[in-house]
């Protein structure tokens, strides 16, 4: 018999011969990217790939990770949805805003958003939130996985139009995209540093951790704002 | 002030309370059309922090959360689907934008052409043509206008041509003055034509540049075209003008597609030139796929083609013996 134990709301870590990341199946039956289903005392799990979603990873190397059941959710580059669905588990009662900009990903995510009521996909560069303005509400949590050299940027703009006063920007920040040349670890730390000052009201670091072994030259941070 | 949302338009107070709204019948579809109308509006933005959701129930849109969500949810949704499906892609409004770009090119050319010919009737030694020729025009009309500070106005003074009269002046500057929009509106073209593909295809930019890769996708027909060519496609995309040339007058057979602009290609010594393109196509048609499936950009890319290239050129120092189709002077070209 399989064992769980929850990790934090929505979250939980399935024992079955190993241990693995997991959340609640909201699409009963449906799998997503080829992940595996696991009904523990009659609750279907859906095990979640560390080393296919940043977020997943950010979880591992235990980032808080602030969501509940109703939390609002501004999901910035949802590719395909394979970390999308797993968000969508959580937040069973809530909302997530999932902007993408790739027609090819959209036609993906269109496909998963239709089987799950609390998706809402939004085709628009997430560098130009005025274009969407008009349909996201105020969200808890803004989470950004775009691989884009001005990720720093996109997130601030964000940030200051649709997050909360007491809400959280969790980020993936990927060396690579930003420069090829330079040691992730100086890139990184120039990153953290637009953070927390390149823009007014600029953000507070709660956390940064590289997210190895899962994804090589990415960081993870967990931030607020400091107003 | 007014306030645009997915679900109306909304007048309030500077309090924030609802002074009046016109709100939108509850059709999924034409809800989904407006929002996209919504994109690309500049004002009467939602301000910072605005909670549409509680809006939405004020004024009465929706009668609770629950059916706010489950609207929201059917009308992005369609949105999403309209978009994704056909005209409105992206990469579709590069092409028309490359599309007018060649169209205002030739009008540009002809009618600045017609400027030059005509004022060289009054001031033939201004040295000026294209551009500066037409800002020249709108700023002076007549030669005899032109200040001591410019530095034509020794020659302005001395010129040969005829006097410009009044009637012929106004003319003349309302055409430049066309010319000089049309260069504006080129360079307009231009920029929207980098940033869209920084956006749509920024790997192909990075390897062929923003105009070329644009033209690519343009010859292609799509993206999605140009992702699934192979790479030998690629490199001869865009020469059929010399395929017909090739078959009418048995000239070489087409090798020279417009990657062959490309800097990287058009400056390597022909000898290698071949192995060049062919190395450029296959990282350009990489570019494409990566675009086209993922949307990730990779500036490696480019530094694999480089090394690629140097690798290529250090193979191959010195052309071949053999003497080139052309019996070129290789002759001189060889040193030691
Ligand atoms: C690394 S992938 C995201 C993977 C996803 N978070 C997951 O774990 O399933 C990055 C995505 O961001 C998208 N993207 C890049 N720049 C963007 C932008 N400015 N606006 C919206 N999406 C963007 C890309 O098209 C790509 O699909």
């Amino acid at each position: 018999m399989p064992e769980v134990k929850k990790l934090s709301d929505g979250i939980f870590e399935v024992i079955k011969d190993k241990k693995q990341l997991a959340t609640k199946n909201l699409d009963l039956g449906k799998t997503v990217y080829g992940e595996k289903l696991i009904t523990v005392e009659g609750v279907e799990y859906r095990t979640w790939d560390p080393r296919r979603s940043k977020l997943g990873a950010m979880i591992l190397k235990r980032f808080n990770i602030p969501l509940k059941k109703d939390s609002k959710v501004l999901y910035l580059g949802a590719a395909s949805g394979t970390t999308v669905s797993h968000v969508s588990d959580i937040v069973s009662e809530g909302a997530v805003y999932a902007v993408e900009f790739a027609p090819r990903s959209m036609r993906d995510l269109i496909g998963l958003a239709s089987r799950r009521k609390n998706i809402h996909p939004i085709l628009a560069d997430a560098g130009k939130p005025d274009s969407y303005s008009h349909l996201v509400e105020p969200v808890d949590l803004i989470f950004q996985d775009v691989a884009q050299p001005n990720q720093a940027e996109i997130a601030a703009r964000n940030a200051t139009r649709f997050l909360k006063k007491d809400g959280n920007l969790l980020l993936s920040i990927k060396a690579r995209s930003i420069d090829t040349a330079a040691n992730p670890k100086e890139v990184f730390k120039e990153e953290v540093k637009k953070l927390e000052q390149a823009f007014e009201p600029g953000f507070e670091i709660l956390n940064a951790k590289d997210l190895m072994p899962y994804h090589e030259d990415h960081l993870g941070v967990l931030a607020k704002f400091k107003k | 002030m007014k306030i645009n949302t997915w679900f109306g338009v909304l007048d309030t107070s500077r309090a924030g309370e609802i002074l009046e709204s016109r709100l939108l019948s509850k059709d999924i579809r034409e809800l989904a059309l407006y929002s996209l109308s919504l994109r690309e509006s500049r004002s009467n933005l939602p301000p910072e922090g605005f909670d549409l959701k509680a809006v939405a129930l004020e004024s009465g849109f929706a009668e609770s959360p629950a059916e706010y969500y489950s609207l929201l949810h059917e009308v992005t949704l369609e949105a999403a689907k309209v978009q994704v499906s056909g005209a409105l892609t992206p990469d579709q409004r590069i092409i028309q934008a490359v599309e007018a770009l060649d169209d205002l090119n030739e009008t540009t050319n002809s009618l600045s052409e017609r400027l030059f010919e005509w004022y060289g009737g009054y001031f033939p030694e201004s040295g000026l043509g294209g551009e500066d020729l037409a800002r020249f025009i709108v700023k002076y009309g007549s030669r005899e206008n032109v200040g001591s500070e410019d530095p034509l106005y020794p020659k302005a003074r001395n010129s040969m041509g005829a006097k410009l009269e009044p009637a012929d002046e106004v003319l003349l500057k309302g055409f430049a003055e066309s010319v000089c929009s049309l260069y504006e509106r080129r360079r307009q073209i231009e920029i929207y034509i980098e940033d869209s593909m920084e956006l749509v295809a920024p790997n192909l930019k990075l390897i062929a540049g923003p105009m070329l890769g644009a033209r690519l996708i343009s010859l292609a027909g799509s993206l999605e075209k140009l992702a699934e060519f192979p790479s030998s496609t690629i490199q001869v995309i865009g020469a059929s003008k010399a395929l017909f040339k090739h078959l009418r007058a048995r000239a070489p057979s087409p090798k020279h597609g417009i990657i062959y602009s490309h800097p990287l290609i058009n400056t390597a010594p022909w000898w290698v030139r071949g192995k060049v393109a062919r190395a450029v196509a296959s990282k350009l048609s990489l570019a494409a796929r990566i675009d086209f499936y993922s949307g990730e950009k990779d500036p490696s890319l480019i530094e694999k083609l480089e090394t690629k290239i140097l690798q290529i050129k250090t193979l191959n120092l010195r052309p071949p013996e053999k003497k080139p189709k052309s019996g070129a002077k290789p002759k001189k070209k060889r040193r030691k």
